[in-house]
């Protein structure tokens, strides 16, 4: 749980700002995590971090300045210094020409749903251990190359506008190895995710590999010529996809500003397929669950698509000021994106048996957006990618490139999956904040566009 | 952090502490200041006023060929920081087929300062705020819809010492800009105009390049100007054509297929689980045909004020001034010591003979992994970019990245630009939008016709790139000439 001696802190400190008339925000982040890298079948880096961060954002009239500080918060006059930094960064700050909304904890909130101990205090030793299991168990003829990040986090936030705490406590971890054949240069992978550290089994990613080795072994692989395809889509894909397609399509302030692929559409109208409905639900046990935002507002579901029309749109504060709209509780780092399933048998193959040559492409690499407008997106194949004919794996794809628009990916789904899947999206780059979708295990799109593909994996 | 001395002197004792314990090899870096300041005008609203202040210290323990690394912020806990690092690096040791080795280096001793005449962060918080409010109205027009101003200052200084004696001092400032022009077009689509913030090699990289009048405040008419015309533009339709790289471009080709395939990390499989590898082995150098005669290619390049100038990597080494590629012939990588003493034991033959200084990492609480410095392809013998059109048929300009995508071993790529100007029988003829071009890197190198001359170079600065895991965010320089390639897949098919 959080330090007594910060809460205390923090809490003296905000009541002195609000005992002064400053609007303040104070979010405090902890973090406590661990990464174990793997290459070259050996542990590449083993690395602990014990991170504590304090963001302070002033508001004085419709001015506003912020700062952050990474060190020890031991004494109220280490916030104090921050408060008046970020207090003399609102003071020089040139006015906005609309009023910001204050940043304001609406309800008392602690939570910890998703708190493994066992996952907090994950020994490195096992995680090597693991490693060393599934080379043993593949072939040590391989390659191996992998990451596996876990750690807790806890966000605490306060504001002056009232004595309400939020406080937030979770664990998560991201689990992935890598298999390439050292001539062949093929890449496998396996991923595994999840907030508690039973939710990591060393089998399912043996057998997951496993399954498809025969088909990478006995084929020299394929060149996709470009044209237009059925495409398999994984989980993994899916929930790329959908995540773009919600920054790029969903969000407030790309719509208002008439950037995004759904500008010229309005809430009731249809954006995408009949059988796709997209919501933000943080309550969603496979994503991970946040009940406010970092500017205090509660987070609920919220329904972005509804069997393929616009129904709502995320707002972030500033956005929301700027445009006199209501936040929606989207002052996050990323959502927590449901895709809605669908009606097609458990096993990806199966759906697409008597479908004739189906490309198989769970995970894009590198995906970008050459036109928001137009809501065009492109990226590669990458690991595990297949040709299948009539439910058939016959043989591995070599990187093949898809451009093509959201609009025509997700508006010609044949068949979406029954079953969902949990999709880690977290990164690592800044301060650690779990994200995950939750998406059918597959979706079928017919008419994808593959616009070139190389000569090797 | 407060008492830098004490600090300094934990690390000393501690270094021989876990170096007397068995450790092959520590090192630590002290941040003793790590700060940056953002400030985004947009539509000349300032929404972003932030300034990030960090110290800290980063430890790595080499144990039996393995790498432990941990991180504090908190001055009382160094020691047990150390603790955790070797701690780190002795279960890291557990699972080592290839162990890591460093090879004997003499002790370095040395410092570097960015060059800067104005530290931007003693520039008052006004003066910056009229300066950029400036920008914001010289790019104000009846048809811009949207306007963007942005500026973000770092400042840096770090102590670096190892178990082997050296002991590195390093100043770093580094100035970030950019300025953002939108406006829909006629198919009611958002068309956007920018340009960053640069420079021309020389010179310093203080607050006095962002002020500089070349930069910024003369452009601010062309960016409008050119974005009136982008927005009535017609789409550019798929085709084979000449493509002309702007250094606004080339910057990112360079950086997407010269410098991420030839880091060495990469190319030895340690970037496999997330950024990808690499088309490049160990037995390319000094026999892979890169691209045509005309593509020279550096690292570093002797450039003091950019980004990616840095006087010593985060192992110790002394940045070095080579050729990545000569005539169109690759000859070396981006390197670091350790991965050169791999890479070598691997070949069985000595691939590479110096350590490249590339080892390179974000912040106090990360682990440096090879890293870009300035990755720069040298100014050719074409003459200007008039005389490079002139010299053009058919083809396109293009300038200023809108999207990137690269396969995982950046062997094939597609980009998305701002804008392109039609080249018909040596002109210029009219601007066209929405254009894209896609290619493999080695055939796109191969059909490199012309290259600029130094008239045309410039240090286009990234400030963005995004490698490694734990994942860091890197600052990068590229020294670019315009570079003209034939017979390019360019547009989209309908």
């Amino acid at each position: 749980m959080l330090d007594a001696n910060i809460r205390s802190i923090l809490m003296q400190v905000r009541d002195e700002a609000a005992g002064e008339g400053i609007q303040a925000s104070f979010l405090l982040h902890h973090e406590k995590s661990h990464l174990m890298r793997i290459g070259n079948n050996s542990v590449s880096l083993n690395t602990s971090e014990d991170l504590l961060r304090l963001d302070i954002v002033v508001t004085d009239g419709r001015r506003q300045g912020s700062q952050t500080f990474l060190g020890a918060v031991g004494s109220a006059d280490t916030v104090r210094e921050v408060l008046a930094s970020a207090r003399e960064k609102a003071r020089l700050a040139t006015p906005k020409t609309y009023q910001p909304i204050p940043d304001e904890v609406q309800v008392t909130v602690s939570e910890d749903s998703q708190f493994d101990i066992d996952l907090a205090d994950l020994d490195p030793a096992v995680k090597a251990g693991a490693y060393g299991g599934i080379f043993s168990e593949l072939g040590e003829e391989y390659n191996y190359s992998g990451s596996w990040s876990s750690g807790a986090m806890e966000i605490y936030l306060l504001t002056t506008s009232n004595s309400n705490e939020a406080y937030h406590r979770g664990t998560d971890q991201l689990f992935s190895v890598v298999l390439k054949h050292p001539e062949k240069k093929w890449e496998l992978t396996h991923q595994q995710t999840g907030w508690r550290a039973g939710d990591f089994d060393t089998g399912r990613t043996v057998a997951e590999i496993s399954k498809l080795l025969p088909a990478y072994e006995n084929s020299p692989g394929y060149k996709v010529e470009p044209g237009e395809y059925t495409v398999l889509f994984g989980a993994p894909a899916l929930a790329e996809i959908v995540e773009m397609a919600a920054w790029t399509g969903l969000s407030g302030r790309s719509w208002e500003e008439k950037q995004s692929w759904t500008a010229k559409s309005s809430p009731g109208q249809s954006i995408l397929g009949e059988n796709i409905s997209i919501a933000d639900d943080p309550g969603n046990p496979e994503t991970f669950m946040f009940g406010f935002d970092n500017c205090g507002r509660k987070r609920r579901i919220f329904p972005l698509v509804g069997n393929g029309d616009l129904l709502s749109l995320m707002y972030d504060s500033g956005t929301a000021a700027r445009y006199g709209r209501e936040p929606t509780g989207h002052d996050t780092g990323s959502p927590s994106l449901v895709m809605d399933t669908g009606f097609g048998p458990g096993d990806p193959l199966e759906a697409v048996m008597g479908m004739g040559r189906v490309l198989y492409i769970p995970a894009l690499h590198y995906v970008n957006i050459p036109s928001r407008s137009k809501g065009i997106f492109t990226g590669s194949s990458r690991f595990n990618a297949v040709l299948v004919e009539n439910g058939e794996i016959v043989s591995p794809i070599f990187s093949t490139r898809i451009t093509d628009s959201f609009q025509n990916v997700l508006g010609n789904a044949a068949v979406i999956s029954s079953r969902s899947e949990s999709v880690n999206g977290s990164n690592t780059y800044g301060r650690r904040t779990p994200v995950a979708m939750s998406v059918p295990s597959y979706m079928v799109s017919e008419g994808v566009k593959i616009t070139d593909s190389a000569d090797s994996f | 952090m407060t008492d830098p001395d004490k600090i300094r002197k934990d690390i000393t004792s501690n270094i021989a502490r876990i170096s007397s314990e068995g450790a092959d090899y520590v090192d630590a870096r002290y941040y003793m200041e790590d700060s940056s300041e953002t400030l985004v005008l947009y539509d000349g609203d300032l929404e972003a006023n932030d300034t990030t202040v960090q110290s800290g210290v980063g430890i790595r323990v080499l144990w039996n060929g393995a790498w432990g690394f941990a991180a504090t912020s908190d001055p009382s806990g160094i020691h047990s920081c150390f603790d955790r690092a070797a701690q780190n690096a002795r279960t890291a040791s557990e699972l080592v087929r290839v162990p890591v080795s460093m090879g004997r280096l003499d002790p370095v001793r040395g410092s570097f300062s960015t060059p800067v005449e104005v530290d931007p962060f003693t520039v008052d918080l006004k003066d910056k705020m009229a300066f950029l409010t400036k920008l914001d109205d010289g790019l104000k027009d009846d048809f811009v819809l949207k306007r963007v101003v942005y500026a973000n200052f770092m400042k840096r200084r770090i102590h670096f010492q190892n178990s082997e004696g050296s002991e590195i001092r390093k100043d770093l400032v580094h100035t970030f800009g950019m300025m953002m022009a939108m406006a829909l077009d006629t198919d009611g689509e958002m068309q956007r105009r920018s340009m960053n913030l640069y420079t021309t090699g020389d010179g310093s990289a203080g607050w006095e390049l962002m002020a500089d009048p070349k930069q910024f405040l003369e452009n601010t008419d062309r960016i409008r100007s050119e974005l009136a015309q982008l927005v009535r533009a017609e789409p550019l339709e798929y085709g084979r054509r000449t493509v002309i790289l702007l250094p606004g471009q080339g910057h990112l080709q360079v950086h997407e297929t010269i410098g991420h395939p030839l880091e060495l990390d990469r190319i030895l499989g340690y970037e496999l689980s997330y950024a990808g590898g690499s088309f490049v082995d160990l037995d390319s150098f000094g026999r892979l045909q890169y691209g045509s005669e005309k593509l020279s290619a550096s690292s570093y390049g002797g450039i003091a004020n950019s980004p990616g100038s840095f006087g010593f990597d985060d192992y110790g080494t002394p940045e070095r001034d080579y050729l990545l590629i000569d005539r169109g012939l690759l000859v070396n990588a981006l390197t670091s010591r350790a991965m050169v003493n791999e890479a070598n034991e691997r070949a069985g033959r000595k691939v590479f003979k110096h350590i490249g200084g590339a080892a390179r990492a974000s912040a106090f609480y990360r682990a440096p992994i090879d890293r870009m410095t300035n990755v720069n392809i040298l100014p050719g013998n074409d003459g200007t970019l008039e005389n490079i059109i002139s010299a053009t048929d058919d083809g396109i300009i293009v300038d200023n990245p809108v999207s990137w995508s690269i396969g995982s071993n950046r062997e094939h790529f597609h980009f998305g630009c701002e804008i392109a100007w039609e080249v018909k029988d040596g002109r210029r003829t009219r601007i066209l939008r929405n254009p894209t071009y896609q290619g493999h890197t080695l055939d796109f190198y191969r059909s490199l016709s012309a290259v600029g001359d130094s008239s045309t170079w410039r240090v286009e600065q990234v400030n963005n790139c995004g490698k490694g895991e734990p994942n860091q965010v890197m600052q990068i320089g590229h020294g670019v000439p315009v570079v003209k390639f034939d017979d390019v897949i360019s547009g989209e098919r309908k």
